[in-house]
């Protein structure tokens, strides 16, 4: 394990120098051999990434090699335990954003076809190919039968999300670790809200049982998580997780009673207005609107709910006295 | 400026500033219709930025360049089709100076870097940025399931549309369809992509209309030719379906590794032609089977000696001829159709495999044949409309040529009372027409070098006077050679010798290696009838072979 944490630490420490000017002085063999370590660091990342007692040592040197880095390299920003799996890509852009990378890198990143085969190890064009091709393809196709209103690149994106949470809570002990994960996904998709929650939802649409639980509890610990979810989220998109989850219809039903409590009655104008910048009278039909048509049980559970609701405010059948009475009307039930 | 002239710099200086403006749905599938033409003109670029000394020469000469190319790194089109990206990195590393002299060549490396690092990262803060850096794996290997998982769902949303058809002769009215295929125009050649161009393909021949993008059937065709992309039978032959030009070079594809492999000879060819997948695709559809055979025979009229083309006509209508009755005779063409300019009456007496007839009937099927063949050529002296029907006839006697190779087997073992039907229909075979060939003289050929191989092939050790008479006619100078060596090589195979005569025979006739290489060829033609006779007869394949390897050493 120590020697494992030796070359952790080399490893950080030639990203760190591969982003000041003392690049300058690598020749190719160093260049190849630099390669050559972060893909090292991409199989311990791989080999370990799910077993949480290793994971958690290789954790705790990074964190140490970090701060001492960042005291010595002002501009060094420190690296995740989830970085480690593309160490090569992390080197690759390092020493492209360079201007004192030597000019060779060109070369070895992008080969002509007969460049000799030993510098192919970092070649990148297959990778244009495939990072372009998706996007063309999400880009330019609708589907007529995607998950109602979920664009295709946040439902893939959010669907190699599952894919990754499904393999690392398979094994006992990962759940701090999953966590992180989302926290670092969210925090690095700054300000993106939608186009975050978008992937989440793709990633609940198709991940195991668990994993889906384990999002659900994610975004209710996570603070105003879920109430973003829920209000950022196409109606049709919580119909179909409400429909596939108990535990995140309950929920859903509680956001959408919180809206409603916002609402208050504007006597002169005749309508519901909302105080909060929650969710407006009408949004929250249509939501209702969308629970009620996705199939038998949804509509049952949603009209038995309304009914409980419209009981509890008094019962009555003017407009304008209870919001749950009004939507009732309003949704011709 | 040579070559790039300010017309084209403007249009495509136009076309680029309008893909960065609009939306970008739309933006990219003007650009997979463009992508062709941006080729060219890309490798004018290329052209020209490699004939500069320097990065400021080059700005100098092409001052648009930077911009161009810039642009175009933002145009996930452009950099998703391989050609395409290609040639923009060239003009990239073109433009990349190793020892930069001043400040401008400086920063256009920076420029370049940057560039680069954008085409292979995301931009930060991004979702999509944020996904992939957590994504536990390589960006190669996420971008890859990626697009596996993008293309599965388009496959799915194919396979979709075709449900919601009322019935199958209903137009494909989906237009997502021919959208998809436009932006698939870039892709042909991603691997990840060939279950999404195999269900367009497959989706647009069952609908029966074309609702994919012309241009993107041409990739497809001409990726799939030059093996840059690897598709399901299936799909290959609906993409014949769609593409005559495909179906074409697939034809030809053929028919130039028959010409050129002389491997093949010794090989099982009806395996080559079978894994060529025309004989299923001609079996399945009626016009692919005509637009094959207007193309051999098309080749047959120019070089109708060549035995390397009548052996392989001959091996790919067997394998045709199985496939066809492999199928489930409801869903069966009338066998005329598929011959529809030859006189019905000779279809069923040809196309029936020698196989299917008892051996002792199969002189009386013969005789017919030739009968039949011969009422044809009655009137070819006077007649001249009557020169069609009888190459028609002609040509599906090549394509039978199974049943000459039956006569000729015949020929060696035959009572000389019994010939002349079966020399005949040798000879017309070879000499087809009155013109030039004199067919009577020429079964007076036959006859004379029948008579010299059986006293060859009878007599040990072969009479001299026999030996040069035989080699005689097989030189080169001779027309009849390759009726001759028709002969030969079946005496060599069926008669009844002892195995060490053929070697010596061989060795002593056939001693020009182009003769060598024509019976290979009647072997191959041979051992393909051998292979789907009813009963194997060992001793006869192992002298097929002991002459092949005879031939083979040279």
């Amino acid at each position: 394990m120590e020697a494992v944490l030796r070359h952790l630490n080399n490893i950080l420490e030639l990203l760190a120098v591969s982003r000041t000017d003392r690049v300058r002085e690598w020749d190719r063999p160093t260049t190849q051999r630099a390669f050559k370590w972060a893909e090292y660091c991409e199989q311990l990342h791989s080999r370990y990434q799910s077993n949480p007692t290793v994971r958690s040592s290789l954790e705790s040197g990074l964190t140490d090699t970090n701060r001492r880095l960042k005291e010595t390299f002002p501009s060094y920003s420190p690296v995740e335990f989830s970085e480690l799996a593309q160490c090569q890509h992390k080197l690759i852009v390092y020493l492209l954003r360079n201007p004192s990378s030597p000019h060779f890198i060109i070369e070895m990143l992008f080969p002509d076809q007969n460049s000799p085969s030993q510098e192919l190890l970092a070649a990148q064009n297959s990778l244009v190919t495939r990072k372009s091709a998706f996007s063309l393809l999400c880009c330019t196709v609708n589907r007529t039968s995607s998950y109602y209103g979920l664009q295709t690149e946040p439902e893939v994106r959010g669907k190699l999300l599952g894919k990754l949470l499904n393999s690392i809570l398979a094994r006992p002990g990962n759940e701090e670790h999953a966590k992180c994960l989302l926290d670092s996904v969210r925090c690095n998709s700054a300000g993106k809200v939608d186009g975050f929650y978008d992937v989440i939802a793709g990633a609940l649409l198709c991940s195991s049982d668990e994993s889906q639980r384990f999002i659900i509890t994610w975004l209710k610990e996570s603070d105003g998580g879920l109430n973003t979810f829920c209000s950022v989220i196409s109606p049709e998109v919580c119909a179909v997780i409400s429909r596939q989850s108990p535990e995140f219809r309950k929920l859903y039903w509680g956001a959408l009673k919180q809206w409603a409590s916002c609402l208050e009655y504007d006597v002169i104008e005749s309508v519901w207005v909302t105080s909060e910048g929650a969710g407006s009278f009408d949004v929250l039909a249509d939501r209702l609107r969308d629970l009620i048509n996705s199939g038998e049980s949804l509509k049952e559970e949603t009209e038995t709910a309304l009914k409980a609701l419209t009981l509890q405010d008094g019962d009555f059948s003017v407009k304008g006295v209870s919001v749950w009475t009004d939507l009732t009307l309003q949704l011709k039930l | 400026m040579a070559g790039v002239s300010e017309t084209n710099v403007q249009f495509w200086m136009n076309k680029a500033v309008n893909w960065g403006e609009a939306s970008s749905c739309s933006a990219l599938l003007d650009t997979s219709r463009h992508l062709g033409p941006l080729r060219n003109f890309l490798q004018q670029i290329l052209q020209g930025l490699q004939q500069m000394n320097s990065t400021s020469e080059a700005m100098k000469t092409f001052p648009f360049v930077g911009q161009f190319l810039g642009r175009l790194c933002w145009n996930s089109c452009v950099t998703a089709d391989e050609r395409s990206q290609k040639l923009l990195l060239r003009c990239l590393s073109c433009l990349y100076s190793a020892e930069p002299l001043n400040a401008v060549e400086r920063k256009a490396n920076m420029w370049i870097k940057n560039m680069l690092c954008h085409l292979i990262s995301e931009e930060e803060g991004s979702v999509a940025h944020a996904t992939v850096k957590h994504a536990g794996s390589t960006p190669m290997r996420y971008h890859t399931e990626a697009l596996q998982k993008v293309v599965s769902l388009m496959v799915e949303e194919v396979s979709k549309s075709c449900d919601c058809l009322p019935n199958a002769s209903a137009r494909c009215s989906n237009s997502n369809i021919h959208t998809m295929s436009t932006a698939c125009i870039a892709l042909v050649t991603c691997t990840q992509m060939a279950p999404l161009i195999g269900a367009l393909l497959k989706h647009s021949e069952s609908c029966g209309s074309s609702c994919l993008n012309q241009e993107f059937i041409n990739e497809v065709g001409e990726a799939f030719i030059s093996k840059r992309l690897v598709l399901e039978d299936e799909a290959v032959i609906s993409l014949w379906c769609q593409s005559a030009l495909s179906l074409e070079g697939a034809a030809v594809s053929l028919l130039e590794s028959v010409l050129s492999d002389h491997q093949l000879t010794t090989q099982s060819l009806d395996k080559h032609v079978n894994d060529s997948l025309l004989p299923q695709a001609s079996a399945r559809h009626c016009h692919i089977f005509l637009t094959v055979s207007e193309i051999y025979r098309n080749v047959l009229t120019e070089i109708d000696e060549n035995l390397a083309i009548r052996t392989l006509i001959q091996v790919f209508t067997v394998c045709f001829l199985q496939r066809l009755t492999g199928q489930n005779s409801q869903d069966r063409l009338p066998l005329r159709a598929f011959f529809p300019n030859v006189m019905p009456s000779l279809l069923s007496p040809l196309l029936t495999a020698p196989s299917e007839v008892p051996r002792e009937a199969w002189l009386d099927h013969l005789s017919w044949i030739t009968s039949l063949l011969q009422s044809v050529t009655e009137n070819e002296e006077e007649d001249v409309r009557a020169y069609q029907p009888m190459f028609e006839a002609w040509f599906l006697l090549v394509r039978c040529g199974y049943w000459v190779d039956t006569a000729v087997e015949l020929l060696v073992l035959a009572a000389s009372g019994n010939t002349e039907a079966l020399l005949w229909l040798l000879t017309f075979f070879h000499h087809p027409t009155n013109r030039g060939h004199q067919r009577s003289q020429q079964t007076a050929v036959a006859r004379e070098a029948w008579t010299h191989l059986r006293m060859l092939f009878l007599n040990h050790p072969p009479p001299p006077r026999h030996l040069s008479a035989v080699k005689e006619l097989l030189s080169s100078s001779s027309i009849s050679a390759n009726l001759v060596l028709h002969l030969f090589s079946n005496f060599a195979v069926f008669s009844h010798g002892p195995v060490s005569i053929i070697t010596e025979i061989s060795d002593k006739v056939l001693t020009e290696t182009a003769v060598r290489r024509r019976a290979l060829w009647i072997l191959a033609s041979i051992r393909c009838r051998l292979n789907s006779a009813s009963s194997r007869d060992d001793r006869v394949h192992s002298r097929l072979r002991t002459l092949q390897d005879t031939l083979l050493q040279t």
